[in-house]
């Protein structure tokens, strides 16, 4: 089906899968991360080697300014080791946990790659808008 | 220093993977301590505690419980809207249809209790998935029979064996004799919450109990190289 342009200047291809935004030439395919996988990914790369699991959560509540599920960052982090973009090691314990080891994370090449393309697709979605969006309503 | 509430960290260990029980455990005692107490006092970590391990738990079974509560309230919703004289849109009525809701909630808190301790390694976090697991159940039954007693009712009371049950129960003493229909009716609602929680609570224990045994003796076969 051929795509057609409405007055946005957004094509609209109802027979994809996917969302293809002709002036950009930019396909978003369905697998991108999500944002709070980016948030996650991202407190990694800046936590470098003190990456685990309570700064994280703590690195990410502070970028998003809001309460975070410990619950969500752990399942997250799983999830990411399980797609191959992170890596885990275990470390020492300290005695305010009791001794219990911390796992510390790392993103790995194919992480940084999913940060990149994450990142360029967000910003071909935006270019040409003002900031802040104005709408009719 | 100062501890989580010591029923939470059980239900934290029983509830984490025997891969992530150390660290994740170890990570909000960490936070438990160093940030949450000294910030805002050691009740109010407490129930920051307890929210975290009930995320967990929502997390980890969500998936399972989700549907079943939709299908109940979907079954019990076509049930109101059904002719006042009975008849219904060709669902099954009578004894097996009524057994139906009590199967499903059997059935689903010992698969729940089998995939806990499968997925933890531990009989303890079958346990822990099938208690939760018939807690939400009965909440879910209180709250969805309080919001639709005013529907059930008018259903009800046109409906000859819900009349003879009132007059039964009046005449034998098991209500008051002025007691009005509306009022009999609430009462044994609740009456039948209270049976339905009970019942929960022991199928949580048989079934949690044997579903969970059989979840540890999965995992330990799903071990072997």
């Amino acid at each position: 089906m051929a795509p057609t342009t409405s007055s946005s200047g957004f094509c609209r291809c109802d027979d994809h899968a996917f969302l293809e935004i002709c002036d950009y030439n930019v396909v978003i395919v369905a697998d991108i991360l999500g944002s709070f996988e980016q948030a996650v990914l991202l407190a990694i790369v800046r936590l470098d080697d003190g990456a685990y699991g309570r700064a994280i959560l703590n690195e990410v509540e502070m970028r998003l300014e809001r309460d975070v599920a410990a619950g969500a960052v752990q399942a997250t982090l799983e999830r990411l080791e399980r797609k191959g973009l992170v890596r885990s090691r275990l470390g020492s314990g300290t005695p305010i946990r009791d001794g219990r080891p911390r796992r510390f994370y790392t993103v790995l090449a194919e992480g940084l790659r999913a940060l990149n393309d994450a990142r360029k697709t967000h910003e071909s979605v935006w270019r040409g808008f003002p900031r802040p969006l104005k709408g009719r309503g | 220093m100062p501890n989580p509430p010591q029923a939470a960290e059980l239900i934290l260990r029983a509830l984490l993977p025997a891969d992530a029980r150390e660290c994740v455990s170890g990570d909000l005692l960490e936070e438990y301590r160093e940030a949450r107490v000294p910030s805002a006092g050691q009740f109010r970590a407490d129930l920051w505690y307890w929210r975290q391990v009930g995320g967990i738990w929502l997390r980890a079974y969500w998936w399972l419980v989700a549907p079943v509560v939709l299908l109940l309230a979907f079954f019990d919703t076509l049930n109101y809207v059904s002719s006042p004289l009975g008849a219904s849109f060709g669902l099954p009525t009578g004894l097996p249809f009524a057994v139906q809701p009590p199967l499903v909630a059997v059935g689903l808190v010992a698969s729940a209790a089998a995939y806990g301790s499968w997925r933890t390694r531990r009989w303890q976090g079958g346990f822990v998935a099938a208690l939760g697991v018939s807690a939400i159940l009965w909440s879910f039954a209180v709250v969805w029979s309080n919001a639709t007693f005013y529907p059930f009712a008018l259903r009800a009371q046109s409906d000859p064996q819900w009349i003879a049950a009132w007059h039964w129960s009046t005449e034998h003493g098991h209500a008051p004799r002025s007691d009005t229909f509306l009022n009999w009716l609430y009462w044994d609602n609740v009456g039948s919450l209270i049976i339905a929680g009970l019942v929960l609570l022991v199928t949580s224990f048989v079934c949690g109990g044997v579903g969970a045994i059989l979840g540890e003796v999965m995992s330990h076969r799903r071990r072997r190289p």
